[in-house]
């Protein structure tokens, strides 16, 4: 017991010391929040300034309507959208229209919209802006224009509407998700959990088995694993190894669990002090699904980490190690790659029984729980073959580590893997 | 039951076999290594040398027989009384010296602060010093073999396995170890040396055991060997036409260094006769000496014997 702790702290230590760690740990978080504060002053800065148009009114009695009906608001009171100038009819000629795109290209103007004269029998209106990706825009002014032909239509058949848009309001579609626990209003956030505990698990797998994989790789190329077993039995090895790199990503998960969550509540103080009355909406995240992902984690971190210090093992060099690791991996994507069928159908009997086999179980599971609860007895079979499974794998691959480690030279075959098993 | 005997044997291998599939590795070999002594275990390449030794560090099973470090069965504490320089070694590369020694050490049972200690002596004591905060793989080749020597002997082994310990290393730091393997034998560790290098063991080995395609072919105390073998061999420094050599019923087999030749006499035959003839020739004679075989032949003659 003594000497896989000295494994795993030696493991941790040299890990956490690293140059890389401190850059992965620090710098992708301060990354990922330098571009949300980038592109949120990036959009308030927008919002600050009124967009421009003019309107070439063809059939002559649309502008004015569609203008009164531009109703957003910029946070200072003014309108979102001014429209600058209304075209009566301004005839087929075509010098106004290049000097409205002149004044676009210039910005004096951010767009103009050309209304045909057959615009109620359905001819398309024109929007013309040189930021065709601004969804505001283009969406505020569809609106305008979709109330104003409404309102015309509705006038050519002897209907006249006061106030249209009371009459054209949509309906509020509230989602409520019904779970065991209760109901709880949905605005997306069981999508947004369920993205995130597949990456979680499906990064870690990967990145940290990979690593346990190098770890030992470079060990044998570096010829000291035999001076280490001298002392520490391999088992011993292997497994300190994997427990001290799962100790790596629980730390690195840790700092960044701590950092986000201030973060949060800093975040969501700032926002309702610079815009009283708006809320954040509450992630709650079910302390059973932490469980569980937890559970998964942990049994499919060692499941992986196992099977791809088995494939460190095996090798002697890069080469070598990159095709055999090729299945390995593409173990671990099949569940992301099925991520959208489990999404819209996470009770079907395919995606119980995808959730059963071991090598998926790790993400598919815990993705299962993060979408829809399932039974507990899903659970349970899920846990107890992926256990099993793991317990023989750790086996299996403790024997393939304690010969490999000492095999030098070409990629073993697998009746050579075979037979590597029977040596005592 | 462990044999009384037995007590006294810092090594002892008992009919063991290691078989590889088809391959056997080793076969059927025993040996003993009294404490306190300096045992040369030879053969040639892919005699089976490293196989034994790893089974006596128990990264090997042995498939039968059994292997007594000091009396006692292996175990985990039996690899801790002993310290292992393995043919094939490396560091971390990216981990500083000091740290790589305590590592190593504390695998071994020692305390961190007496770790720290004694690297510290060692380091200092090799010529370490300056680099001991410095990462593995900014040191030479040469620096790295000593610091991997100091792995071996910083718990102060019982019996101290060292697998060609002198490769890589130049005349002045070849020295330096040789000097200490003396000292820690003074000590009272025993030493198992594997290597090559005949004339290392002749000078360092008390006693052999060579070894080819995994079975023992010779073994016992190395001064005996060579007396069994009578002194047979003609030791000849000269300058001049070497013809004189080439009498015939006289000389078995040549071996020649330049300046020097070393020649085996056929059983019986007498030595004057190529100093008759070396004088008549006009051959300078500097050195005309009747000796026992070089270990070198002795390996030589025996492995083609069993090659054979």
């Amino acid at each position: 017991m003594r000497k896989i702790w000295l494994v795993i702290k030696r493991e941790y230590i040299t890990r956490v010391r690293t140059k890389g760690f401190l850059i992965a740990t620090v710098a992708f978080p301060v990354l990922f929040i330098g571009v949300l504060v980038f592109s949120a002053l990036i959009a308030t800065r927008q919002t600050n300034r009124s967009l421009k148009i003019a309107i070439l009114d063809e059939p002559g009695y649309l502008g004015t309507l569609i203008a009164r009906n531009l109703k957003d608001k910029l946070p200072g009171a003014s309108s979102a959208i001014e429209v600058e100038r209304i075209y009566d009819r301004p005839g087929a000629g075509q010098d106004l229209r290049r000097d409205l795109v002149e004044q676009v290209r210039r910005g004096a103007l951010d767009g103009f919209l050309v209304i045909p004269k057959d615009i109620v029998e359905g001819k398309a209106v024109e929007l013309h802006t040189n930021n065709a990706g601004d969804i505001r825009l283009t969406y505020s002014m569809g609106q305008a224009v979709t109330q104003a032909i409404i309102a015309r239509r509705l006038a050519a058949r002897g209907i006249e509407i006061g106030n249209l848009e009371t009459l054209l309001r949509e309906v509020d579609l509230r989602l409520v998700k019904v779970t065991k626990e209760g109901e709880s209003e949905e605005k997306g956030q069981t999508l947004a959990i369920a993205i995130v505990v597949t990456m979680v698990l499906y990064m870690t797998l990967l990145i940290y088995g990979v690593a346990t994989m190098r770890s030992i790789l470079e060990e044998k190329t570096t010829r000291m694993v035999e001076i280490l077993v001298s002392s520490v039995r391999p088992f011993q090895l292997m497994m300190g190894k994997i427990i001290g790199i799962a100790g790596v990503a629980m730390t690195q998960y840790l700092i960044w669990a701590i950092s986000g969550s201030v973060l949060a509540a800093f975040a969501t103080g700032l926002l309702t002090a610079l815009q009283p009355g708006s809320s954040v909406p509450k992630v709650h995240l079910p302390l059973s699904l932490l469980a569980y992902v937890f559970v998964f984690l942990l049994v499919g971190y060692l499941l992986y980490a196992s099977i791809f210090s088995a494939v460190g093992a095996m090798v002697s060099n890069e080469q070598d190690m990159q095709q055999a690791q090729a299945p390995v991996t593409v173990l671990i994507v099949v569940p992301v790659v099925l991520f959208g069928f489990i999404m819209r159908n996470p009770n079907s009997t395919l995606a119980i029984i995808l959730s059963w086999i071991p090598f998926f179980a790790p993400i598919l599971m815990p993705l299962r729980i993060a979408l829809q609860m399932p039974p507990l007895w899903q659970i349970a079979v899920s846990i107890i073959l992926l256990a099993l499974c793991t317990l023989t794998v750790v086996y299996l691959s403790a024997r393939i580590y304690r010969v490999g480690i000492l095999m030098y030279g070409k990629r073993p075959s697998l009746v050579e893997i075979a037979r590597w098993l029977r040596y005592t | 039951m462990a044999h009384p005997e037995n007590t006294m044997y810092a090594l002892s291998i008992d009919r063991v076999t290691k078989r590889y599939d088809s391959i056997v590795a080793v076969s059927q070999l025993s040996l003993v290594v009294r404490q306190g002594s300096v045992f040369g275990l030879l053969g040639p390449n892919g005699a089976g040398k490293t196989t034994t030794l790893r089974m006596v560090m128990k990264i090997l099973i042995p498939d039968e027989g059994s292997v007594q470090v000091l009396g006692q069965p292996l175990s985990e504490r039996t690899q801790d009384v002993i310290g292992y320089l393995p043919e094939e070694r490396g560091l971390y590369p990216r981990m500083r010296v000091r740290d790589v020694l305590i590592f190593l050490s504390a695998l071994k049972g020692l305390s961190q602060a007496e770790a720290s200690r004694r690297s510290g002596e060692w380091l200092e004591r090799l010529g370490l010093s300056p680099w001991s905060n410095m990462n593995v793989l900014d040191l030479s080749k040469g620096m790295q073999q000593k610091v991997q020597f100091i792995a071996a002997v910083l718990h102060r082994p019982q019996l101290l396995i060292l697998d060609e310990p002198f490769s890589g290393l130049d005349p002045v730091n070849s020295l330096t170890i040789k000097d200490v393997m003396l000292e820690l034998k003074n000590q009272g560790t025993t030493i198992i040396l594997s290597t090559h290098r005949m004339d290392q063991v002749e000078m360092m080995c008390d006693s052999i055991c060579l070894i080819n395609k995994g079975r023992d072919i010779l073994d016992g105390d190395l001064a005996e060997i060579k007396k069994s073998y009578g002194k047979n061999t003609l030791r000849i420094e000269y300058s001049g036409n070497d013809g004189f050599l080439e009498q015939p019923g006289v000389i078995e087999r040549i071996n020649r260094f330049g300046q020097l030749v070393e020649a085996k006499l056929f059983p019986g035959a007498d030595p004057q006769a190529i100093l008759k003839a070396a004088v008549e020739r006009g051959a300078r004679i500097r050195r005309f000496e009747l000796v026992e075989p070089p270990l070198n032949d002795i390996f030589i003659e025996k492995v083609s014997e069993t090659d054979a």
